[in-house]
């Protein structure tokens, strides 16, 4: 799959294989993002870089914050979605609480991207959920990800 | 010379088997009745490694079934190749031979529709049943790029000097075939 | 975050020296995504004392560049005859709309401020 699930509802912990935990300061705001990921899409790299702790990241803004950071819920779609995907994604997106901001993370979640003649491919995966910030890119880097998030309505304070 | 090849033609008989040599490793074409006794010499020796099997459609001249098979070092490989009509894309399944190329020949028959016979049922692979196409076969026309009107058409003063057909100027889209775009003469 | 942040060759976003462009439409024609939407006209100026026979020029009137299809091959920016697009390291410019992701020649030329210069090869 192409996407990445934040899941900050206290209390509750969705058992993944390939969970990580991508701590993110924006604009001063310590946001704590639960990033559930299977991603096999390039943009998924990407934001897997972003989530890394390394010390690249940290030149790009994404800090390590203390504990006790307040979660957040943002789904992150990252990759190209098909067709034969779509249903997964808009169920993911329905189990999310209400009112969950979606970024729409490169060109194929944006538009299908290079891939928008394709039989096979969802031309923006606005098409199946609502969308709230586009972050342009092939793939973006994890600068342009701290840009997106610092978007997202609420984010800045 | 490979001595796969070797081995193929002295199993199949010189006359039948057609070897292309060029760029990179060999090509050996074999009718397509002759395919799964071509694998069974190749893999007798010593090309016990299957890389993988696909096909490309070459329109009048049928659907060119390709594997390429290998000495696990790699020093002799070759490409083997057969050649089935595209109205009725039929040939013996390899997995008798080389059990690896089973999810190749799934693919292939997704893309191009060459059913394998011995491996039925063809589960699909990637492409969704529904779709009802095999999508590289070269009479399936992306629509999208005929239907979406292409920006490079347009001329700075179009409208008073048409851009010449036949020009040095490209003036339709690469992927669409001549006819499709809307707007010429017996376009769809 | 700057542009200053990331490496300056990076392929952040393309941007267009408009006296540049003679609206040969070779970007657009060349775009794998059909991502470069070009709009021009031409003119004709008449004869005079120093130019004795008329002369066309192509006028560009809009240049804007999709950038929510963009998939930065830099197709464009090799193939332009006339060097009026560049790579910027500029990467903030995520919107929440499809459309705001379309920049026009205004934004695009403001970009070019960031495009990294091509060293002095004479010093």
């Amino acid at each position: 799959m192409g996407a990445e699930v934040l899941i900050g509802l206290p209390g509750v912990v969705r058992p993944a294989s390939s969970a990580a935990r991508v701590e993110v300061e924006v604009d001063g705001r310590a946001l704590a993002l639960h990033v559930v990921g299977a991603g096999l899409a390039c943009c998924s790299v990407e934001l897997m870089a972003a989530a890394l702790r390394s010390e690249r990241a940290r030149e790009a803004g994404i800090l390590p914050v203390p504990d006790g950071a307040e979660p957040a819920d943002v789904l992150v779609v990252s990759g190209t979605c098909t067709d034969v995907l779509a249903p997964a994604l808009r169920d993911l997106h329905a189990s999310l609480p209400e009112g969950t901001p979606v970024l729409s993370f490169g060109a194929c979640a944006s538009s299908g991207g290079p891939y928008w003649d394709s039989y096979a491919v969802t031309k923006g995966v606005d098409q199946l959920i609502p969308v709230d910030v586009y972050v342009p890119g092939c793939p973006p880097r994890p600068e342009a990800l701290a840009d997106g998030l610092r978007r997202l309505p609420g984010a800045s304070s | 010379m490979s001595g796969i090849v070797d081995a193929v033609r002295a199993a199949l008989g010189d006359d039948t088997v057609a070897v292309v040599a060029g760029l990179g490793p060999v090509s050996a074409e074999v009718p397509a009745s002759a395919w799964a006794a071509a694998l069974e010499a190749a893999k007798a020796a010593g090309a016990t490694y299957a890389d993988f099997l696909t096909a490309w459609d070459e329109l009048d001249a049928g659907i060119v079934v390709v594997a390429h098979v290998s000495t696990p070092d790699a020093a002799d490989h070759v490409l083997l190749r057969t050649r089935v009509p595209s109205d009725d894309p039929v040939l013996d399944t390899s997995i008798g031979v080389y059990r690896g190329l089973a999810w190749h020949e799934r693919e292939t028959h997704d893309f191009f529709g060459v059913r394998f016979a011995g491996h039925e049922p063809l589960e699909p692979l990637l492409i969704q049943p529904e779709l009802g196409l095999h999508p590289l076969r070269k009479d399936v026309v992306l629509a999208s790029r005929a239907a979406r009107p292409w920006p490079g058409e347009k001329e700075p003063g179009a409208e008073a000097a048409p851009a010449r057909r036949g020009g040095r100027r490209r003036t339709a889209p690469l992927g669409v075939p001549d006819g499709w775009v809307q707007g010429e003469e017996g376009g769809a | 975050m700057t542009a200053d942040a990331v490496p300056v060759r990076s392929r952040g976003v393309i941007s267009l020296v408009e006296e540049n462009c003679t609206v040969c439409m070779l970007c657009a024609r060349e775009c794998p995504d059909w991502c470069i939407h070009i709009e021009g006209h031409t003119v004709t100026h008449p004869a005079d004392e120093v130019h004795r026979r008329p002369r066309t020029e192509n006028v560009l009137d809009r240049f804007a560049i999709d950038f929510s299809l963009c998939l930065y091959c830099g197709i464009c920016i090799e193939v332009c005859p006339f060097d009026a697009l560049h790579w910027s390291p500029e990467h903030s410019y995520a919107g929440g709309s499809i459309a705001e992701l379309t920049h026009e020649r205004g934004r695009l030329a403001g970009w070019e401020a960031t495009a990294p210069q091509p060293a002095d090869r004479d010093a």
